[in-house]
């Protein structure tokens, strides 16, 4: 097997300081991500991400810690030899060669034969659905046939692991649905490792096998998609996912009490007692009148409404916390904002976290 | 409006005949006049006397030869000291780089002649007066800050990005500079040679002073007809200078045109090939 395995790699700052908390770009950072696995890095821009992903390309010198895939230790081996690939933002095709030949590239760099590797590079075109644009140069393509090209590229040499750093984030919404399934089928017909890095968690999301989340130079928490969303570690992580309905309060012999009295609740899990954040994802809550067996009512007033793929969500304002929540198109047309609003959440589906 | 246009090329026009072309006139005129002296508007009597004697001349075509050679060599050196230059002040973070910046760029500003007569004292020394090789180490000082401008501000133009791509491809150090690097500098560096060519084939005082009259280009040839010798073999050198140095350019800039033709050429042959 040969995994990628980073170990302790960090990166500080390098202007001269002294070792303080502040001097870190990327705080040590231990991971292990399977052959073939496609694994994200998400986080808000400036979270160190990019610097990971350098790090682990070569194109960055680490301050510490080692790079290994599987028995190999690359973190001594410059770039060009560790036989990784990198697909950029921008798709960065040398744009006097042609199309064949820059896919091709990788392979010369290689001293592969003329004609093996042009046969190379029309397979691997073929792949992207590019194969009648060999003997075209790149200005003649779109933005979107650009980064399959570069994908292609990438891809010819038969690399160990493939690093992506938001290649479609310069593409518009549409192409980029498109170009993540391409790249899921291509990921799965090459059983190629990707690391992959993104700050649009849809992305991540839909593409990922794990996912890890980082923030401010530190990887917050590793898992898949569903790990993450239904039980984040820490209120960081969980806004990052978009969770915005935390509570903070206190539990108390199996009881939740919420600090601005909003919600108090039995709760279903064996926890200790203390001082806890309550998250309620927004599908946790629905808008429904009657009492119902392991759920709380809420009451609040409508204070927006947003028409988003076939549902509405809604934000009600329940004294001092805003409450996100989705409701089906029939149950949003019985309110309206201003209105008031009867809620119940599922107790069952709450999550809460210390921190 | 739209007069408007059209008026100003109309100026551009006549700017361009007043400045460019007129001055030819006279020059023509005087290298086939047999005599013409004030205050005939026209020469009296013709002849190709003054052509006749630059071409057939032996020494003429030599200077010719050195002039060019000289440049060639001047701009190759050029181009082997500007490529590092520039990369080295655009790429890292240097100390002190306003102060190379400086350095490379003073013999724009200070007049090469103060530099010249330090030179020529160490060359008396090093016994490079007299030589080509000492012409063409003094050509350098005065023609290298329009090179590495040229190269400087294409490498300013090249993301590294282009090069970690490369990197990323597996390519090492040189297959990086030719594949990359170099085709985005091209078109920087054959800017800074045709100065470097131009400025090198004007030179007149210090070619002078340190080939010291053994090394004879075509500026060398032509100043003594200019201070009082025979204007009319003045003017045939003085035409005589400019088609070489119109020819240069051109064929520099032709050169460029078939690099860049020679690699698209792939994309005309490929498309029959195709199955």
């Amino acid at each position: 097997m040969s995994d990628l395995r980073i170990i302790d790699i960090e990166k500080r700052y390098q202007a001269v300081q002294p070792k303080n908390d502040a001097s870190f770009m990327l705080r040590p950072v231990r991971l292990s991500i399977r052959e073939g696995e496609f694994f994200s890095l998400l986080g808000p821009s400036g979270c160190g991400k990019t610097t990971l992903l350098k790090l682990v390309a070569g194109l960055l010198k680490a301050d510490g810690g080692e790079i290994w895939v599987g028995d190999k230790n690359l973190t001594n081996v410059p770039p060009e030899s560790r036989q990784f690939a990198m697909v950029f933002q921008q798709s960065l095709l040398f744009p006097h060669k042609t199309i064949e030949d820059n896919v091709a590239f990788g392979l010369k760099m290689q001293k592969v034969g003329k004609k093996q590797r042009l046969k190379a590079a029309h397979d691997m075109l073929e792949h992207v659905g590019l194969n009648e644009f060999g003997s075209r140069f790149p200005d003649e393509l779109s933005g979107g046939q650009q980064q399959r090209v570069a994908l292609a590229r990438a891809l010819v040499a038969n690399p160990r692991v493939l690093l992506m750093d938001e290649p479609f984030s310069a593409l518009d919404p549409g192409l980029r649905e498109e170009m993540r399934e391409l790249l899921s089928r291509i990921q799965k017909d090459f059983r190629v490792t990707v690391l992959f890095v993104t700050h649009d968690r849809d992305e991540a999301f839909a593409l990922s096998d794990r996912i890890a989340v980082m923030s401010e130079g530190q990887l917050r928490q590793v898992g898949s998609a569903r790990e993450l969303y239904e039980r984040p570690e820490t209120t960081a992580v969980a806004s990052f996912l978009g969770l915005r309905n935390i509570l903070s309060g206190a539990l108390k012999n199996g009881r939740f009490v919420s600090s601005d009295g909003m919600i108090e609740a039995d709760v279903a899990k064996q926890l200790a007692d203390g001082d806890y954040f309550m998250v309620i994802r927004p599908e946790a809550i629905k808008a429904a009148e009657d009492d119902q067996l392991g759920h709380v009512p809420v009451k609040g007033i409508v204070e927006e409404m947003k028409y988003g793929r076939g549902m509405y969500s809604l934000k009600v304002n329940t004294g001092n916390q805003l409450l996100e929540c989705v409701v089906t198109t029939p149950q949003a047309e019985e309110t309206a904002v201003g209105e008031p609003i009867s809620l119940l959440v599922d107790m069952q589906k709450v999550w809460f976290l210390k921190e | 409006m739209k007069k408007h246009p059209q008026l100003l090329s109309l100026f551009a026009f006549i700017a361009l005949i007043i400045f460019v072309v007129v001055p030819f006139v006279p020059l023509i005129l005087s290298s086939v006049s047999f005599s013409w002296r004030w205050p005939d508007v026209l020469p009296e009597s013709w002849s190709f006397r003054a052509w006749e004697y630059v071409l057939n001349d032996g020494r003429t075509w030599q200077a010719v030869g050195i002039s060019l050679w000289i440049a060639l060599i001047v701009t190759a050196v050029n181009i082997l000291l500007a490529l590092p230059a520039a990369n080295a002040l655009v790429r890292y973070s240097v100390r002190g780089r306003w102060l190379f910046e400086a350095i490379i760029f003073a013999p724009i500003i200070i007049p090469p002649f103060i530099s010249v007569m330090g030179i020529h004292l160490t060359f008396l020394r090093l016994g490079l007066t007299e030589t080509v090789l000492g012409v063409v180490l003094a050509h350098i000082a005065p023609t290298l800050p329009y090179m590495f401008r040229a190269v400087m501000i294409s490498y300013q133009t090249l993301s590294a990005d282009w090069e970690d791509q490369a990197r990323m491809l597996g390519a090492r150090a040189l297959p990086r500079f030719f594949h990359v690097v170099l085709p985005h500098l091209l078109p920087g560096i054959l800017a800074g040679a045709s100065l470097s060519v131009l400025i090198s084939l004007s030179q007149y005082l210090i070619t002078f002073i340190i080939g010291a009259g053994q090394v004879v280009t075509l500026p060398i040839l032509l100043f003594p007809f200019v201070s009082g010798g025979d204007p009319g073999i003045a003017s045939a050198y003085s035409l005589l200078y400019a088609a070489i140095a119109i020819a240069a350019l051109v064929g520099m800039d032709a050169a460029l045109k078939r690099y860049y033709q020679l690699n698209k050429a792939p994309q005309d042959s490929g498309k029959g090939v195709k199955p």
